[in-house]
């Protein structure tokens, strides 16, 4: 966190009430996890120190923290604000939401719905979420297995370059390519289509290019963007957890303040009058969950 | 577009290459920082930066390859360019015979530590590594270094200080970055751009 902290930190925890709220109605619940982790193979990603015994992670990857401590019996739906290190002493601050051992097709409905209703509750309209698929570059490269490795790391870097050295017809080539450039609000895949036409936003495109954590994930992925900040608001995507399905996805805070504006009175009722009928119509808001503003 | 262009050997050929792309585009000789004109912008900053830059709003960006594998910047790379070409090499002084596998507690003098602690982790040779700010190629001779990670283009520079290339770590070039975000939000103007610097590329001028 840097400039101006205080601020900064007023508008993060703003932005953080906010999408705490959205996912409690979504029925989310918040965990909270220790800032440090003994090092081991499900946990590897951190800032790392040693005491000259074990080797720790301060503030690691949250998904894995939370994976390395549960088991996949029960359905669950949790939430999580922290700050994540990656090998240095500051981080990207985090609100990411997980949906473990549901049914797949509804979790990835309901996480991307979670995402624009939180969007919206925080007065972000201008936004877009696209979604890519592992399943269509893995059915794309299915007569290429020597090269889909490669075949990723070009799409990953959008490089012209890789494509062009690989040992493939041209018309595969171009293939690749169409491939790569489509981005639209339907498409050939069934299973993606459907979840674009049950959604029915306009900010939501199939976009085969989107291929961020392309072997982490199982299948679908996201990317939340907004023209009005050059850098990602979030991303996430399925996976499976001990042979259940996941869906999961992070907002980056920082990211997400480059586009709020704040709220603008719109989350709290301003309350004038005597001291008598403000403190009784206080009382009775803030037991109903309604944020108040007292005139003085 | 917002571009940004490293300041230094790189830039002339950057913004030739620019110009031919974009004939529209015009970038003053007075070197100022910030160049405005039209519907572009053009940074000019340091070469350690443009990945930065790019990463974090700026559409599109030019800078070599030994950059960008050092700041891990998380952007596209579409192309490599025909410029810059340079490789990233461990040397050492001339009467010495270590080889890098041998270089175990040796202090390497580099403006590349995170090349440099890759490429010897990758060997298992625990180092010490030694930022400096530039003129890496003095380190060894000032008492501060037992070897350097350096960029080395004809390798001159280092047989002048008495030192000897042993190992290239990274080939270098020139590579156009493009951010996330803005190939998507630009996508008909990033890959008009692409496909125009592909052209001047591909007719050699």
């Amino acid at each position: 966190m840097n400039g101006n902290w205080i601020n900064q930190s007023k508008s993060l925890s703003t932005v953080a009430r906010v999408l705490r709220e959205n996912y409690d109605l979504w029925n989310y619940r918040e965990i909270l996890l220790p800032a440090i982790e003994e090092a081991g193979e499900e946990l590897d990603r951190g800032t790392k120190f040693t005491d000259g015994r074990e080797f720790y992670l301060i503030k690691p990857d949250i998904t894995s923290q939370i994976l390395s401590r549960l088991t996949a019996e029960k359905k669950r739906k949790l939430f999580y604000i922290s700050e994540v290190l990656d090998g240095e002493t500051s981080g990207d601050w985090q609100f990411g939401a997980e949906y473990i051992g549901g049914d797949k097709g509804w979790m990835v409905l309901e996480i991307i719905s979670s995402i624009i209703t939180g969007l919206e509750s925080l007065g972000i309209e201008d936004f877009y979420v696209d979604i890519g698929s592992k399943q269509v570059w893995e059915s794309a490269t299915s007569d290429l297995p020597d090269l889909r490795d490669e075949v990723f790391r070009a799409l990953y870097h959008r490089s012209f370059d890789l494509i062009d050295d690989l040992d493939i017809t041209e018309k595969k080539k171009d293939e690749v390519w169409r491939l790569f450039n489509f981005r639209d609000q339907r498409c050939s895949y069934t299973r993606l289509n459907e979840i674009l036409k049950t959604i029915d936003d306009e900010r939501i495109f199939a976009d085969f290019g989107t291929v961020r954590g392309m072997h982490y994930y199982e299948d679908l992925t996201f990317e939340l963007y907004s023209p009005a900040t050059g850098s990602p608001l979030g991303y996430g995507g399925e996976y499976t957890f001990r042979n259940a399905d996941a869906c999961g996805f992070a907002f980056n805070l920082e990211s997400l303040l480059d586009v709020f504006t704040g709220l603008e009175g719109r989350d709290r009722e301003k309350l004038g009058g005597t001291n008598k009928k403000k403190i009784r119509r206080a009382r009775d808001r803030v037991e109903n969950g309604v944020t108040i503003e007292v005139k003085s | 577009m917002k571009f940004v262009l490293p300041r230094g050997r790189l830039l002339d050929d950057a913004i030739e290459l620019l110009r031919q792309a974009i004939p529209s585009l015009t970038i003053e000789e007075n070197r100022e920082l910030i160049h405005s004109n039209g519907d572009h912008e053009v940074l000019l900053a340091k070469p350690a930066d443009v990945p930065t830059y790019v990463e974090e709003g700026a559409d599109v960006g030019v800078t070599g390859r030994d950059m960008v594998r050092e700041k891990s910047a998380d952007v596209f790379i579409p192309l490599s360019l025909p410029f810059g070409v340079c490789r990233v090499s461990v040397a050492r002084p001339e009467e010495e015979t270590s080889s890098p596998e041998g270089m175990e507690g040796y202090r390497i003098a580099t403006e590349y530590p995170a090349i440099t602690r890759e490429f010897f982790r990758s060997l298992g040779v625990p180092v010490e590594i030694i930022v400096v700010a530039g003129s890496t190629e003095l380190a060894p001779r000032a008492g501060m270094a037992d070897a350097i990670v350096d960029v080395v283009q004809t390798g001159n520079t280092l047989t002048a200080n008495g030192l000897e290339e042993i190992e290239t770590i990274l080939e270098s070039s020139a590579l156009l970055l493009v951010n996330r975000i803005s190939q998507k939000t630009k996508f008909d103007r990033v890959n008009e751009l692409i496909y125009s610097i592909r052209e001047v590329i591909k007719n050699g001028t």
